[in-house]
This record gives C-alpha cells, structure tokens and sequence, in this order.
C-alpha cells in the first residue's frame, strides 16, 4: 500500500519548483468506484491527491494531449515541465514515447508508484452494481478489502485485477524521477495463453467471433483517446485525401479502423489496457494488441516501453531477422 | 469457381523490381495479366495501410517486391519492409484473412524471368485459395 502522506509531500514539492507548470495525480471521483485525474496547479492542489487500486487511468496520455496553440506576438513559449503520477505499466508508455522522440526527457517529472495491481472498472461495477455513495478500496497482499456501506468485503485480488495485472511483468516504473515507497518484487509472466488458445481457432471461427466484435464498434474512437501513444498531429481516420477509413459506420469500416488501429501500435503498444477500459461497447481490443506483442517478442525479441535509447522496432532491422526463405 | 481470375496489386520499388518486371515485358516473357503494379520510390515506401486498403477494397493478392538485400538504393529500406510484412502477415492470420495473400519477394532488375515466375505462382495460388472474402464484407 503507499503511504499517500508521502505523495503528497512529493507532489507539493514538485508543484512548488519554479520550472513544474503543473502535476496529474489521481483524486477521489464524485460517486461509486471512481478515481478521476487531477491536475495539481497550486501546492494546496496537492491534498486532493490519492492512490488506490481504482486508479486505473494511465495518465500519461496528458502531456501528449495538451493543446499548444499558436502564440500571440511577443509571448514567449511556455517550457516548464509536466508532472506525471505513473504505476509500472504508464512508466512504460513514457519510455516509449521517449524513445520516439513524441516528448523530450526534461520535459516531464516522472513520479512513480509501485503497483501491484489496480481493480478493472467494469468487473467492480458488475459485482456491486448502481453504486453512487463513495467507497473504500484497499489493498492487502492477495486480497482488495472493499468497504460498501459499512461493511468490509475482501475479495480475492484475482477476480477485480484487469487481465494486464494478472500476467504484469513490470509492477515497478522503469523510469522515474522520484519514487514513493519501496519497489516490489513480481513473479507474475506474460505467458499469453489467451493468445495462444485463439490462434488454434479454425479461420472460420476466428473470422465469426471477430465479425461479432466488430460489429459492434460505434466508431467513437475513445481507444484512440485513451491511448497514450495514439498521439499523431493527424490521425490517419480523420485524413481526408486519401481517405483510408471512411466516416461510415458498418462491419467494412470498423474492421478497417480496428486493424489499423492495432497495426499502428505494432512494436509500440506497452499493454496498458486504456483501450479496452474505454470501450464503451466492450470490444476485447486488446486481444489484437497482445498477438502482435506476442509476434514481436518471438520474431524479433523486441519489447516496448522498456529502453529510452533503443530503436523504435518497425524504424531499424537486423540482418539476421527472420526470413521464410533463402535467396 | 474455375474461371476466378484473381486480381493482384503489385507494389514495385523503382530501382529494382520495376525494372525487372519492364525486363519481362521487354523481352517477351508471358506471364498472367492479372498484376496492376504500382510503382514505389522504395520498397520501403509501403505502408501496411496501403496492403490492408488494397485487400479492403478487393484485391485478391498483394505482392510487394523489393531489391536483394544489401541492394537497396536507400540502403536499409527493404529490410525494414521485411519487418513489416512479416509482422503483418502474422496479424492478418489473426484476423482470418490468410496470410498468404500477402507476398514479399526480392527481384533484381536484371531478375525478368524471377518475376514472371512468382507473378505466375501466385495466381496459381490465389487460384487455389478462392477470392478475398473481404470483398463480401457487407457494407
């Protein structure tokens, strides 16, 4: 558990220093199991700051969603640095942005939390559902105790844990300024069994179920919001000429969306399930993202998110990468 | 089905594989008429958007032939390609289009024969295979 004391005096002196435009940190959300950003301007923001296990948002999506408009004659470009609260898989997401170059390093003050694992939104809502009172959630060991009007239910962390917890290989930031607390330690693995079971699917079956899927999809583009790599100038669904997606919703078109969707996250996507938790209509995206990480790591030995220095995967090649045949 | 003619788009870097197939051309090599290339600065210039769109909008096949390796004009832009595809094919597989629709090859400039060759294979096999069900998608 981390001692929230501690985060915040970490907060205060960070919002405090003279070059921090401002820190986002979770803080208690306004009914049931709900913690929402929270932007730290002031020191005094930084009472309102928390960290539970319902604090499942990756906020690095922020500094890369920021709007930098053009600026009037004679101001002077605002370049203080952006503070960022991150659990070991959102460290990531910073890593991978770093090394694509889409942030500089001394942009971002980095505080970090060890995580050993948040509960999944919808699972939370399913199990108590309609709550509006707020509740309490903590973490212990293996179990979350979940306070619901009085009363203190501990559930086995397994059945609340989002499918990224039960298998996260990284509970620690790799990347950090400051860290709040001590680091733990994981033996969970990325087995990808779920990815494994689906590929012995016959093509028919693999086609219906993702026909299923796909036909669902609204075309809200709420995953790409919520991915904090997702943060092209221009995103290839709004370009007009070529129009590679068009605005039409129907199974062609959401199929296109979705593919390209993940395709462009080859190589780049850290796992964070931002894009499954915002699915309104509850479409398994991840399910697309964890094939090609799986690929990744067996063809190429390639992780994302893990090394600022590296190459981006898709922009650099080895000379003994895999070929099907011999010239 | 027996007279499925299969519709195949090739993308054909210019320094290698374009030439190449101009050299089947030029000296009267036969092979199917069902490739529309399209040629590319590089192989390296495809982006797995413009295979999806291709197979999207009913092509049965796509091809994308590049220089040898070590033979690119722009050095390294046919390895990565190779990445890319590789990747890709792994992923249309995951999403019940077969992989096979999808070729890599290299073909030099001086590789006519190589080009007639894999053009004519693969409409065999694209033959075999059946149309894109893509194309039925309803919209």
């Amino acid at each position: 558990m981390v001692d929230e004391k501690e985060l915040r005096d970490v907060v205060k002196k960070t919002i405090s220093r003279d070059d921090v435009k401002y820190v986002v940190g979770y803080e208690k959300g306004t009914y049931g199991f709900q913690a929402t950003p929270c932007f730290a301007y002031k020191p005094e923001d930084a009472e309102k700051f928390i960290f539970s296990p319902l604090c499942v948002h990756n906020l690095t999506v922020f500094p890369m969603l920021e709007e930098k408009p053009p600026l009037r004659k004679g101001e002077e470009p605002d370049t203080r640095k952006i503070g960022v609260v991150v659990k070991g898989c959102d460290s990531r997401a910073i890593v991978q942005i770093l090394q694509e170059k889409g942030l500089e390093r001394d942009k971002v003050v980095i505080i970090g939390i060890p995580c050993s694992g948040v509960i999944d939104p919808k699972k939370i809502e399913a199990k108590f559902p309609g709550h509006i009172k707020k509740v309490e959630v903590n973490d212990e060991d293996d179990k979350f105790a979940v306070t619901v009007d009085g009363k203190t239910q501990k559930i086995p962390k397994d059945e609340l844990m989002p499918e990224k917890c039960k298998t996260c290989e990284y509970p620690n930031p790799v990347l950090y300024d400051i860290l709040i607390g001590k680091e733990i330690k994981s033996k969970k693995k990325e087995d990808y069994k779920k990815v494994n079971a689906f590929e012995k699917k016959s093509m028919k079956e693999k086609w219906d179920y993702w026909e299923k899927q796909f036909e669902k999809c609204i075309r809200c583009y709420a995953c790409r919001n919520a991915c904090p790599l997702c943060y092209c100038k221009e995103c290839m669904v709004d370009q007009l000429n070529p129009q590679w997606v068009r605005r039409s919703v129907n199974l062609s078109e959401n199929t296109a969306w979705n593919l390209l969707r993940a395709f462009h996250l080859a190589g780049r996507c850290i796992g964070c399930e931002q894009c499954e938790r915002a699915c309104p209509m509850g479409i398994p995206l991840m399910k697309l993202n964890k094939k090609i990480e799986k690929e990744i790591k067996e063809m190429f030995e390639y992780e994302a998110g893990i090394s600022a220095e590296e190459k981006p995967l898709l922009a650099m090649f080895k000379p003994d990468d895999p070929e099907e045949f011999i010239l | 089905m027996k007279d499925f003619e299969p519709n195949i788009i090739g993308f054909l870097c210019n320094w290698c594989s374009y030439a190449g197939a101009d050299l089947a051309g030029t000296s009267r090599m036969k092979y199917p008429p069902n490739i529309k290339s399209i040629r590319v600065m590089c192989s390296g210039r495809v982006d797995p958007i413009f295979i999806l769109e291709a197979l999207k909008k009913g092509a049965d096949g796509v091809l994308v032939a590049g220089c040898h390796p070590g033979d690119c004009h722009y050095q390294s832009g046919n390895y990565k390609t190779n990445r890319r595809i590789k990747l890709l094919k792994k992923f249309l597989e995951e999403m019940a289009v077969n992989p096979n629709r999808v070729r890599f090859e290299y073909v030099s400039a001086s590789e006519g024969a190589k080009f007639a060759t894999i053009v004519t294979e693969f409409v065999d096999e694209l033959k075999k295979m059946g149309p894109n069900p893509l194309k039925d998608v309803k919209v």
